[in-house]
């Protein structure tokens, strides 16, 4: 798999790996205070770009990660969204986050969907989780979306993350079955 | 695996870091004796996000740390490269080695090779080497790499609150003091 290629499309996106390019937005997105509300709270540059070096970091050493969340229209980075298993994860996750200023276009849901399609059906996956803090509402209409269900609280691994987090999620029969009754 | 430049010397290899390289990493940042001048322990979820940086910035950037590798054992000793993260002060070399790996003169040798690199690739006309005041092993490598003491730097977070020297020579100087290497030595 040629990484610098790998592009996933959907109606509104693209999703590529993510590059230098996305620094800006991306350190926009992460000094936003209602953005990272539940995601950890905000970083100033440095952090920032640790996060973006450490996300494409897992796609060389782990061969996968999040994307970066290219919105056709405009050419603007617009979120991170995709498969990631930080070490000691509790599984293997599909996880989004959208820039504010694209909430409420289902830009998460049409991302994380494409995502959905490509764990289970390049990576191979048998499980996706997505895990979420108990606040956070938004995200869990975005997992009851793709058909995920709550399954347990969880605990995230050090370094930032000692609150308990909703484990939601679904098979890869579930998602196929699903995908199949749609089509 | 990520493609990258690979450089030999008399004892190391120089390559990108590659997942195999994570455990003897997690050693080192578990051994607080060992980083306490470079951010402090770290479990091993916090440093595998830490590992990730480097690999990740090759891509990013073209550049980053390598993993040094020991001929004689084939096992990773440490990181040495170039290293220039977001608000950095200047353009680092800089190098940590596992305890397992102190005293036998790898980081010079390592961070020697990485200077050659950096000149040669990236272009630079300086280089700096990020050193805690109290890190004397650091600053004698430093010194044997030619490079003097340059006062205090900032870095950013989340070394912000770390008293932080630069060390560092220019490329004139580093090329003045360099001597070809013999066709004999690998």
């Amino acid at each position: 798999m040629d990484l610098d290629r790998l592009q996933l499309e959907t109606p509104r996106l693209l999703l590529r790996l993510p590059r230098q390019e996305d620094f800006e937005a991306w350190a926009a997105f992460a000094a936003d205070e209602e953005a990272t509300r539940h995601i950890g709270g905000v970083q100033q540059r440095g952090a920032a770009w640790r996060g973006l070096a450490a996300m494409r970091g897992a796609w060389h050493l782990r061969g996968f990660s999040m994307f970066s969340v290219i919105e056709k229209a405009s050419g603007r980075w617009v979120g991170r969204v995709g498969p990631f298993q930080a070490e000691a994860w509790p599984g293997t996750e599909v996880g989004w986050s959208i820039v504010r200023a694209c909430w409420g276009r289902g830009y998460a849901t049409e991302a994380a969907s494409a995502c959905m399609d490509w764990v289970f059906g390049v990576l191979g996956w048998e499980r996706a989780i997505h895990t979420i803090s108990p606040p956070n509402a938004a995200s869990k209409a975005v997992a009851a979306r793709l058909g995920s269900a709550y399954l347990e609280l969880g605990r995230l691994p050090e370094p930032y993350y000692q609150t308990p987090v909703e484990i939601w999620g679904q098979t890869r029969g579930q998602w196929l079955a699903r995908r199949g009754a749609s089509a | 695996m990520l493609p990258g430049p690979v450089i030999e010397t008399e004892r190391l290899v120089l390559r990108p870091p590659q997942a195999v390289d994570f455990d003897r990493y997690a050693e080192l940042l578990a051994d607080a004796h060992a980083c306490r001048f470079i951010g402090g322990s770290a479990g091993r979820a916090a440093a595998w996000r830490k590992f990730l940086q480097m690999p990740g910035a090759w891509a990013v950037q073209g550049f980053a740390m390598f993993s040094v590798i020991e001929k004689a054992s084939g096992l990773w000793v440490g990181q040495t490269g170039p290293w220039r993260p977001e608000g950095w002060p200047g353009n680092e070399v800089g190098w940590s080695f596992h305890p397992q790996a102190w005293g036998r003169g790898y980081a010079t040798e390592a961070a020697s090779a990485a200077i050659d690199w950096a000149f040669a690739e990236l272009g630079w006309e300086d280089v700096i080497h990020c050193i805690d005041p109290e890190n004397r092993p650091s600053q004698r490598v430093a010194e044997r790499l030619g490079s003097r003491n340059l006062g205090p730097v900032q870095l950013p977070e989340p070394f912000d609150q770390s008293r932080i020297e630069a060390w560092g020579q220019s490329r004139a100087q580093w090329q003045g003091r360099r001597r070809p290497v013999p066709a004999t030595s690998a």
